[in-house]
């Protein structure tokens, strides 16, 4: 008999369904607010599944990440007012100085234990974004000290310089961005440095003694996340045609990230995704209609929002939205789910 | 050379308020390890508290203690028995649990905005009578306000030393810091020991906040500038050491009146951060903490 | 050759002598015990030989090579493998997952960790098990699978701490049972055990600690007739019986 087939069958054409509206969405949505919104959650989905490389696999709280955006940011913005290099090549700059900050910071703060290394990563991200507020230039570049950088704007719709008319494009370019950051987290789970940062993120005792330089990977880690954070700065400074350091350097911002990927459930693979699609919408429309009547109202929900999440379900809303999912499949197919043996 | 001893003066005043405010978190983050992102929005708290009741009745801040240390306290003492020990608890076999974190920083969103909403964004001043006073010793200033807000802080430091060393719940506090479980095997509640101990912090925090509203403008976000800086002064001196948040909170007050002289106060918020990962990299037990496998 | 040296190792913590002048000598193939009253430096020993800190004064021999002070997963990587006295398994993580990051250090290929973490498990009797989250597990299947981990990584020399602490009497001799299979597919031990009568049984040769000094070594009738011995667990009152 083919028990569990059934159950499989349709669990592969949810998926299929799901994969096919999120492709096609631009489709149907095409109001650019809207749009705006969903490209933004893509981008923070993105930006905290680099994130949880570090912060959810590494075992460790970083709070400090809207540097490597800004540094992605501001790189291939400043590499293409001052010279002209083409965004799309600026971004691999950005990235590659992001991961060598991101090492070089990593190496003395890394061998820190939890609280300090969290907060030893606030004040790199501030340090940043103070040292950034305070240059106006340098050399023949214009940084903007605290005003930030305006983008020239191109008209029309032009690849190589990485703007577009309509927010379409856009949308695409980040949805593949965050197809390729979910499956590079996935692979690495299945390889040995995705078992050995776990290891030492949970053990570090353990897994040292069984062969495991914990802080080598966590390092590692660290490079790779700083990498792909920054090239989604170069997106985010792309869309936005605007960006100062309050903003883009902020502590909100690294909180945000941080906070998407613990309510979500840090150390998965879904867990960003599923906070970023969560908590932006509550954070985007609270402040759209309620930010004028009630200001601050969005931040008194999230808080409300993270205090509740970390007192009945710590590890995050992917195991119950998960459970959640199989009673579904369960439903549908008249079948239960199979126990491995 | 006169200008530097003014500058001295002035860092080791502010700093002396920056230490007070880093003591309540020294307590808590040296006892309870847990790093308490709601700190700040204590402090904020204790501020409004004092502003209003300055405000409305009319009396001297320093009178105004007696209704905001209470009130703060049993405000630090809910909180951390209805948020963050049900986390603590559940997760008891991790050392730090990172959960605390997220809960305190969720206090904090909310408490911050709740202020934003009821009260609004203005900064807010109340006068008082030591308003603009100041003293004069020879040529230096001394502003009343700040040179009683250094002695309140000696005063409260001294107290509070005296309370952990020769009270029967300031020893169980200091032994619950040590070692939490030894501490419950040998009779001690570690969940009302962290309540108090968390209560005390708020309490301090009250304090800080009618000794500040002389000089201080008082508006919702006030308490995210002390935030980090009380965290970086708690490191600095060292976790749980009293003494350690004061010299701490000096260093920190003299560095940015004195750098302050030289270079835009925008560059010596820099400067405090580059000491401060200095001292991370360095030294992380800090000048005065115990060393420990930081 | 001795497989394992210890020679002349002290190890200071400020003023404290934890371990003082100690030398062992452990041969290829053999099970060898470290007993002592507690504190006297056991762990402190072992934790000098499997890099966790490095001695102060001494050296440490493995194989002919000086492995004093190699950081502990540089001595994993040169076939010595540990316990831990409180058992330490990546608690979220599969019975599988746990023994999969032993295996990873002989190969980088998953399936092959795989396959050999599988086999490890079978051996232990923990197959069965291999999807429980090890948070789970009985203390017994804990202490197993940290044994079991351990063996994975495929080492020559194995250092046990306490390995039996806490389990009934019968899961003690299962575990005995377990080591003497260990030494038997080769691999050389080096135990600390407080349960007389199962380091009695299974040791081929014993040292003696107390106070950071040896006392004595021998085999097991040796040390159990020594007087030295004897005062030093039981007290001086007893030295002439």
């Amino acid at each position: 008999m083919n028990s569990g087939s059934k159950r499989k069958t349709i669990d592969t054409i949810l998926k299929i369904v799901l994969a096919v509206i999120v492709f096609t969405l631009p489709l149907w949505i095409t109001s650019p607010t809207y749009l705006q919104i969903l490209i933004f959650l893509l981008l923070f989905a993105y930006l905290t599944t680099s994130w949880n490389l570090v912060g959810g696999f590494a075992g460790v709280l970083p709070l400090g990440h809207s540097a490597y955006v800004g540094i992605g940011a501001y790189t291939s913005t400043v590499l293409w007012i001052t010279w002209g290099l083409s965004p799309w090549l600026g971004m691999w700059v950005g990235g590659i100085f992001a991961a060598i900050v991101g090492t070089i910071i990593g190496i003395p703060t890394l061998k820190l234990r939890g609280a300090y290394f969290a907060l030893s990563t606030m004040a790199f991200g501030e340090g940043v974004r103070v040292l950034v507020e305070n240059v106006m230039h340098l050399g023949p570049c214009i940084i903007g000290g605290p005003q930030g950088i305006c983008l020239p704007l191109v008209p029309g719709n032009n690849f190589t310089l990485f703007q577009f008319v309509s927010k379409v494009p856009y949308y695409y370019i980040i949805l593949v961005m965050l197809c390729i950051a979910v499956f590079i987290t996935w692979y690495v789970s299945r390889i040995r440095p995705g078992y050995y940062l776990a290891a030492g993120g949970e053990e570090p005792e353990a897994a040292q003694a069984l062969g495991v330089n914990v802080a080598k990977y966590k390092v590692w880690a660290m490079a790779l996340s700083c990498f792909m954070t920054a090239l989604g700065g170069t997106f985010l400074a792309q869309l936005t045609l605007y960006f100062y350091p309050k903003q883009i350097l902020g502590l909100d911002f690294s909180f945000e990230l941080a906070f998407i990927a613990l309510i979500g459930g840090r150390g998965t693979i879904a867990g960003p995704v599923i906070g970023a699609l969560l908590l932006r919408p509550v954070s985007e429309f609270t402040r759209i209609y309620l930010s004028s009547v009630l200001p601050g109202l969005h931040l008194v929900i999230f808080g409300a929002i993270l205090i509740l999440v970390m007192l009945f379900q710590p590890r995050g809303l992917v195991e119950p939205l998960t459970r959640f999912y199989d009673w579904i499949l369960d439903k549908l197919s008249g079948e239960k789910k199979e126990v491995k043996a | 050379m006169d200008v530097i001893i003014q500058a001295i003066i002035n860092g080791l005043l502010t700093g002396s308020y920056y230490g007070l405010a880093a003591l309540g978190l020294t307590l808590i983050f040296g006892v309870i390890k847990v790093i308490n992102f709601a700190h700040g929005s204590m402090l904020m708290v204790g501020m409004f508290a004092a502003y209003w009741i300055v405000k409305l009745t009319g009396w001297h801040p320093y009178a105004a203690l007696i209704m905001v240390v209470p009130m703060l306290f049993f405000f630090g003492y809910a909180l951390q028995g209805v948020l963050i020990k049900p986390v603590l608890e559940a997760q008891r076999e991790v050392r730090e649990p990172t959960e605390v974190i997220v809960v305190t920083t969720g206090v904090w969103y909310i408490l911050d905005n709740l202020a934003l909403m009821l009260f609004g964004a203005e900064y807010r001043v109340v006068p008082t009578s030591m308003s603009g006073q100041i003293f004069m010793l020879g040529d230096y200033i001394f502003p009343k306000a700040q040179l009683y807000g250094f002695i309140t802080t000696v005063v409260t430091s001294g107290l509070l030393l005296w309370f952990l060393k020769y009270t029967k719940m300031g020893k169980s506090i200091r032994a619950a810091s040590l070692d939490r479980d030894a501490a419950s095997l040998m009779g001690i509640n570690q969940y009302r020991v962290y309540n108090i101990a968390f209560g005390i912090g708020a309490a301090i925090a009250g304090i800080v906040g009618c000794v500040l509203i002389p000089f201080y403008y008082v508006f919702p976000t006030v308490g995210v500038v002390f935030d980090v800086k009380c965290f970086i002064i708690v490191v600095l001196g060292g976790l749980g050491s009293i003494p350690g948040a004061l010299i701490g909170g000096a260093i920190v007050g003299l560095i940015e009146s004195i750098f302050a002289q030289y270079i835009a106060s925008t560059w010596t918020e820099l400067i405090v951060y580059v000491v401060f990962l200095a001292v991370l990299f360095i030294r992380p037990a800090g000048l005065f903490g115990e060393k420990r496998d930081w | 050759m001795a497989l394992l040296e210890i020679n002349n190792v002290s190890k200071h913590f400020g003023g404290l002598k934890a371990v003082d002048q100690v030398s062992i000598s452990i041969e290829k193939g053999q099970i060898y015990g470290l007993i002592g009253p507690n504190g006297a430096g056991k762990s402190t020993l072992f934790n000098c030989v499997a890099g966790y800190y490095g001695p102060t004064i001494g050296t440490i021999t493995y194989n002919g090579e000086d492995i004093t002070g190699l950081k502990p997963w540089n001595i994993c990587k040169k076939r010595i493998a540990r316990t831990f006295q409180i058992v330490k398994p990546f608690q979220t993580k599969t019975v599988l997952y746990n023994a999969m990051v032993g295996a990873y250090i002989r190969t980088a290929n998953p399936s092959e960790a795989e396959d050999r973490a599988m086999e490890v498990l079978k051996k232990f009797n923990l197959a069965d098990k291999w999807n429980k989250a090890s948070g789970n597990l009985t203390i017994a299947d804990r202490k197993r699978l940290e044994i079991a981990r351990a063996m994975a990584t495929e080492p020559e020399m194995f250092l046990m701490d306490e390995s039996m602490a806490g389990l009934r009497p019968n899961e003690v001799d299962e575990t005995l049972d377990e080591i003497r299979k260990i030494r038997d597919s080769g691999v050389t031990i080096f135990m600390i055990e407080h349960i007389m009568r199962a380091i009695m049984s299974v040791s081929d040769k014993i040292t003696v600690i107390q106070f950071g000094k040896k006392i004595m070594d021998g085999t097991p009738q040796e040390v159990a007739k020594d007087e030295r011995v004897i005062k030093a667990y039981l007290g001086e009152s007893y030295g002439a019986a």
